[in-house]
């Protein structure tokens, strides 16, 4: 220790393991049960209380994107037609209530996952065999998956080869979970997990502790910290500001990344905040959809129009600068993002004229339009430019704005057939599958929790996100070989104009000066790693 | 509340005994004037009553007149937004909202008169579209509030038995939650579905589903007392005579009884209206009341939070306009509480 103490104070700097930091959230998570989690909000704790069979590797930076083994012993092996995936769990792994761990209780949660049902449970469904039926519930069990409790062998079978399927084994949702948890979502009573931590003392939409689990194995687990903190206070409140002035004065420790800070108070933030403020650019892309089935999207002419017309600089500015205005699907830090221009003109140049015209010519002017928003800032106000925008170029538009928790899952729901919003997409993994598996292939279209807003389904899209999500084994590898191919596609969609997107994003990473900065992880996929929290 | 006069059908003018510290009121009535003649009469003593009765025409007016000044002077709708556009302020172009996201304060010109909010929306036209919809959403719901509790209030407390205990239950019931929180989850999930009863359908986004929010939230807060007030009246002479008479009733409710309630109804108008408005700038501030784009106080003041302090006219601009409004007619409407009955003490809201 004294050594440890020598060596850290040679250094000129210092950390001390222990102690507590509080999050503080604008929004709350969709769920704490890793069941139904699909928000970063939901999947940055989560990312701690359950480690999935393969997670990614704990670094800043596109390395991040790596894949590392998880709960399982090593990276899957893949069968020579990349249809066969065959991982081992590790033995010796007890859940946060002391009881033993078995490989069955990873086909457990992905039963779980499908039934209740989580947002991106088609990545199970399109690829596993027997999944659909268990889903529907004309099978009792998903055939395709085989778990041998003696030995800890996993073995998944899919219906084609699907080169990002070891991304999906990443998702918390498919992190192993007690059987007889209930397939349903338990967003106050999480299931127990394994992981360095456990979500407790859940008070719906205001607060929640993340505490050390007390069975976890320390460093059974390479790659994977044990946490420095003791506890992580979890605070949500919609008022940003006071979010982002409790992190300025170091009240609070952390501000969330998918927050704003405010105009009122962003010009100040530097100074204050120095060394412990900085700009971080995620994989994701902010956009409004446009239901292609209903009026009067249905008629492309009429996307076209808002694509046309949208002032996307107008957005920049409502977004406190910290988007970057664009026009494709894809962003920048994803293979297949198209280096060529917008199809239709310069996105920081509207046009409005042209706009007007073309929903003139579509026939759908004074169509009425309902346009869906969230209430945080700076979505809102996205909104009631959109609607003030699509009321100029002649639509009759109004606005229905929810609560943020239920946003998501309002406009998820088919029946619903909610003509336009705001939608936005923070990559779940470094792969354009993730993007177009979820918002724009028609296998993605669900009853509930449906993330296909604009419900493309175009059989053009369908072959080709098929034919490309199949053709590599290795994500990070091969990618960069179909680029071209993914990146006609993108092309082709923005083409198309199914979804109006308007840019991207970069995020604040803000903490306090209790936390060691340097040390925390703004992660390219989990959002905030709280695994790497200390104190200074 | 005590309300001890009154004219039954035959014309006959009731009173319980005037105490000797009334006797000026006395000397008043001896004048023949009749009973809203003087309360009109006393109204006019009031000088701050009525002082405060002009700044509310003052606002009611301006706020009317919201079209004429976008139309002509601002040159721009409550809705329109002018986030990249510039504005010439003492000779020099300024962005309406700048590179971060921060709106231009007061220019003192025609254009963003009293700068623009972080949408580029002009604050003066919106403030002037959003007292006409806050206070359209508080006329309305007192007229809801005042006719509903009236007819219930004047049902339950003439029939009695069965009916006045199962409509008293149900005004305990409201009563029981308290408003703002009654008022945010009825706003909230009218919001999203609107209102479909029979023949009133509103959508969610309408100006109506606040103003019945609000309207029936604050019904028991009349009702109860009009009750007490018909429990009383119910055993009076004048009753009885129109009973004995053959008058069936719903014509003694209306013919009767009606009248005599109606000082105390009107002294409630004032004081439901300024707490109509209150609430519904609550309610919008939480987002259950006016929906957005449509600008009102409240909805002005909680877009205006996240740019304390850097655009402080955001939040107090709305701020100032509402006190002034709900404290002009409270001021008001204690005078015309005064006039009606120099005795009576009204408490509303809890």
């Amino acid at each position: 220790m004294l050594v440890l103490a020598l060596a850290m104070s040679a250094c000129g700097k210092s950390t001390k393991a222990g102690g507590t930091a509080t999050v503080l959230f604008g929004t709350a998570p969709d769920s704490l049960d890793p069941g139904m989690a699909y928000t970063t909000q939901a999947l940055e704790p989560d990312q701690t209380a359950y480690i999935p069979m393969l997670t990614y590797a704990h670094v800043a930076g596109t390395a991040g994107g790596k894949l590392i083994p998880g709960l399982a012993t090593a990276l899957p092996t893949i069968s020579a037609d990349g249809k066969t995936y065959t991982m081992t769990m590790r033995h010796g792994l007890v859940f946060s209530n002391g009881r033993p761990v078995k490989a069955s209780n990873f086909t457990y949660a992905v039963e779980r996952a499908l039934k209740i049902p989580w947002g991106g449970s088609s990545f199970i469904t399109d690829n596993v065999v027997g999944s659909e039926a268990f889903a529907s519930g004309s099978a009792k069990s998903i055939s395709g998956i085989t778990a041998d409790d003696a030995t800890g062998q996993i073995t998944i079978k899919l219906k084609a080869p699907y080169g990002a399927f070891d991304n999906v084994l990443a998702f918390p949702s498919f992190a192993p979970v007690p059987k007889g948890t209930p397939f349903k979502n338990e967003p106050t009573n999480p299931p127990p997990g394994v992981g360095p931590y456990k979500i407790t003392n859940i008070v719906p939409n205001v607060s929640y502790q993340v505490v050390r689990n007390p069975y976890w194995a320390k460093e059974a687990i390479p790659g994977i910290p044990s946490g420095s903190l003791n506890t992580i206070n979890a605070k949500i409140s919609s008022n940003t500001t006071a979010n982002a002035l409790a992190v300025l004065g170091n009240s609070a420790d952390v501000f969330d990344f998918a927050d704003t800070i405010p105009p009122s108070i962003l010009a100040q933030v530097p100074s204050r905040a120095s060394g412990r403020y900085e700009k971080v650019i995620k994989n994701s892309t902010y956009y409004f959809f446009m239901n292609t089935k209903t009026k009067p999207f249905s008629s492309e002419l009429a996307r076209r129009a808002v694509i046309v017309g949208l002032d996307r600089n107008a957005i920049a500015r409502l977004g406190s600068g910290f988007f970057t205005p664009a026009c494709h699907l894809l962003p920048p830090g994803i293979i297949g993002h198209p280096t060529g221009p917008c199809p239709y003109g310069d996105p920081t140049k509207p046009e409005l004229a042209k706009a007007q015209a073309l929903v003139k010519e579509s026939g759908m002017a004074g169509t009425p339009v309902t346009v869906w928003g969230e209430m945080r800032s700076p979505r809102r106000q996205f909104v009631d430019y959109y609607t003030s925008f699509l009321n100029q170029i002649g639509f009759k538009a109004t606005e229905k704005i929810i609560a943020d928790a239920t946003y998501f899952p309002t406009i998820g729901n088919l029946k619903l057939n909610p003509q336009t919003g705001f939608a936005d997409w923070n990559e779940d993994f470094p792969n354009p599958i993730d993007f177009y598996g979820i918002l724009i292939a028609g296998d993605a279209i669900l009853p509930t929790n449906n993330q296909n807003f604009s419900q493309v389904n175009d059989p053009v899209i369908n072959a080709k996100v098929n034919t490309l999500g199949s053709l590599y084994k290795v994500p990070t590898s091969s990618l960069s070989s179909v680029a071209s191919q993914w990146q006609a596609l993108d092309e082709y969609t923005s083409k198309k104009a199914y979804t109006a997107v308007f840019g991207y994003a970069s995020f604040p990473k803000l903490a306090s000066n209790r936390l060691d900065f340097s040390a925390a992880v703004l992660h390219t996929v989990f959002g905030w790693d709280w695994l790497t929290f200390k104190l200074k | 509340m005590v309300i001890d006069s009154g004219t039954s059908a035959t014309g006959t003018e009731f009173s319980s005994g005037i105490p000797t510290e009334l006797l000026g009121e006395a000397r008043e009535r001896a004048s023949g004037l009749g009973p809203y003649q003087l309360a009109w009469w006393r109204l006019r003593r009031n000088r701050a009553a009525l002082a405060f009765g002009a700044v509310f025409l003052l606002v009611l007016v301006l706020c009317l007149l919201a079209p004429v000044y976008a139309h002509d002077i601002a040159h721009t709708g409550p809705n329109d937004n002018h986030i990249t556009q510039t504005v010439k302020v003492g000779g020099k172009l300024e962005d309406v909202v700048n590179s971060i996201g921060l709106p231009i304060g007061p220019t003192w010109h025609s254009r963003f008169f009293l700068g623009a909010d972080t949408n580029g929306r002009d604050v003066a036209v919106r403030l002037l579209y959003g007292g006409r919809n806050s206070l359209e959403v508080g006329i309305v719901a007192t007229l809801i509030t005042m006719v509903l509790a009236t007819i219930v209030g004047v049902v339950a407390g003439y029939s009695g038995g069965l009916l006045d205990g199962l409509l008293t239950r149900a005004l305990d019931v409201i009563w029981a939650y308290p408003v703002v929180i009654l008022g945010v989850a009825l706003g909230a999930i009218l919001a999203v579905s609107g209102i479909d009863v029979g023949f009133v359908k509103l959508k969610g986004s309408s100006l109506m589903v606040p103003a019945v929010v609000i309207g029936i939230v604050y019904v028991p807060y009349v009702a109860k007392p009009v009750r007490g007030q018909v429990l009383g009246l119910r055993e009076r002479e004048f009753i009885e005579a129109a009973r004995v008479q053959g008058q069936g009733t719903l014509r003694i409710m209306f013919s009767e009884l009606l009248p005599n309630v109606g000082s105390t109804v009107i002294v409630f108008v004032p004081l439901m209206l300024a707490n109509a408005v209150l609430l519904e700038a609550g309610l919008s501030y939480l987002g259950a009341g006016v929906q957005p784009p449509n600008p009102s106080w409240g909805t002005m003041i909680a877009d205006g939070i996240s740019s304390i302090p850097a655009a402080i006219h955001l939040v107090l601009v709305p701020g100032i306009m509402l006190v002034l409004a709900v404290l002009s007619i409270n001021v008001f409407g204690d005078g015309v509480r005064d006039a009606l009955d120099p005795r009576a003490k009204i408490r509303i809201g809890r």
